[in-house]
């Protein structure tokens, strides 16, 4: 809400009734005693932070450290080992077994007839999409 | 850096220095701020001394833990310690009141001040009285813009409200404050000044 010009001349009226009292208050300010003073300064020493708690220095890491840390410790690193191992076996051992699996696609190299075996409808059922479904019901 | 440097720096630069764990900043920080938290912790307080030094000291040990997380140009350092004050006063404000307020002896103040003549001790006193009367949000006002020269928006800070609130909440604590004296005025010898 905007002053009036009586609003305004009513505050110069009071401050000029107050401004002894307030000249009084103002010069009344206690002063602090010693003792005061040296409990803060005492306090403040107590609590200061040091540098150190400021502003640790980063650590510097090595690069295997690093490295180790970024591919997630070492359970990865076993997980990468195990991986490697059983690459390597399989490229010898010529596991018959694991052609089986694969329907002789694995190890025979023959990814011609990769088709005959798995038609693309088997490995990707919606890979036509939905409208050949629709047609063939309606 | 010497001690001259230090004085010349504003409240935030020496509370962020002491905050590094630069060891004199405290010393220069206690010795501007302390007297101002004292005066205005005893205005809220009824003048009662013993509890206006323990509320400073209380005020004084927050800042020094705040001092770590000051954030820049958020604040003034004198506001967020009259906020701090006025919030520690007004708690003990409320306990005294909980308490029997006649087992309360009048405070006595030995500490010296620097009132010149008996006139202005009466009228200092007297100002006292009568900011007692006032609700505790327009002592605060009144005490922190006429007797710790604190501007407007600081007040409205402190209070958090408008800076109209502010103005409102002055003139109310003000007219309050010149009916409570005027009875006095006569005795005070204010008619003399004029």
């Amino acid at each position: 809400m905007a002053k009036t010009d009586k609003d305004i001349l009513d505050d110069a009226k009071l401050d000029t009734e107050l401004e002894a009292f307030f000249e009084a208050g103002c010069a009344a300010s206690p002063v602090p005693s010693d003792a005061l003073m040296a409990a803060i300064v005492e306090d403040a020493q107590t609590h200061q932070p040091t540098s150190q708690t400021v502003a640790a220095p980063a650590q510097r890491r090595s690069f295997w450290r690093e490295f180790l840390s970024q591919i997630g410790g070492w359970p990865s690193v076993a997980g990468m080992a195990t991986a490697t191992i059983a690459g390597v076996w399989i490229g010898f051992a010529d596991p018959v077994q694991l052609e089986t699996w694969s329907g002789g696609v694995v190890l025979s190299g023959n990814y011609d007839g990769a088709e005959t075996i798995y038609s693309t409808e088997d490995l990707a059922p919606s890979y036509f999409g939905t409208s050949l479904i629709i047609e063939e019901e309606g | 850096m010497a001690l001259d440097a230090y004085a010349a720096g504003s409240d935030e630069a020496l509370l962020i220095l002491y905050g590094n764990g630069d060891p004199s900043a405290a010393q220069i920080l206690t010795a501007r701020l302390a007297p101002r938290v004292l005066g205005y912790a005893s205005r809220l307080l009824g003048g009662d001394r013993a509890e206006a030094e323990d509320v400073t000291q209380e005020a004084m040990l927050r800042l020094w833990k705040q001092a770590p997380n000051w954030r820049q140009g958020e604040a003034k350092v004198t506001t967020w310690l009259y906020k701090v004050v006025s919030n520690l006063c007004t708690d003990r404000l409320r306990k005294r009141r909980s308490v029997d307020i006649d087992a309360i002896e009048e405070p006595a103040d030995e500490a010296p001040s620097v009132v010149d003549g008996m006139m202005q001790r009466d009228r200092a006193e007297a100002l006292q009285d009568a900011l007692m009367q006032l609700p505790e949000r327009q002592r605060i006002a009144v005490s922190l813009r006429h007797l710790e020269g604190a501007s407007n928006p600081e007040i409205a800070d402190v209070l958090e409200i408008s800076v109209e609130a502010v103005e409102s909440l002055t003139a109310r604590g003000k007219r309050a404050l010149a009916a409570a004296l005027a009875g006095r005025r006569e005795e005070l010898g204010y008619g003399e000044d004029r």
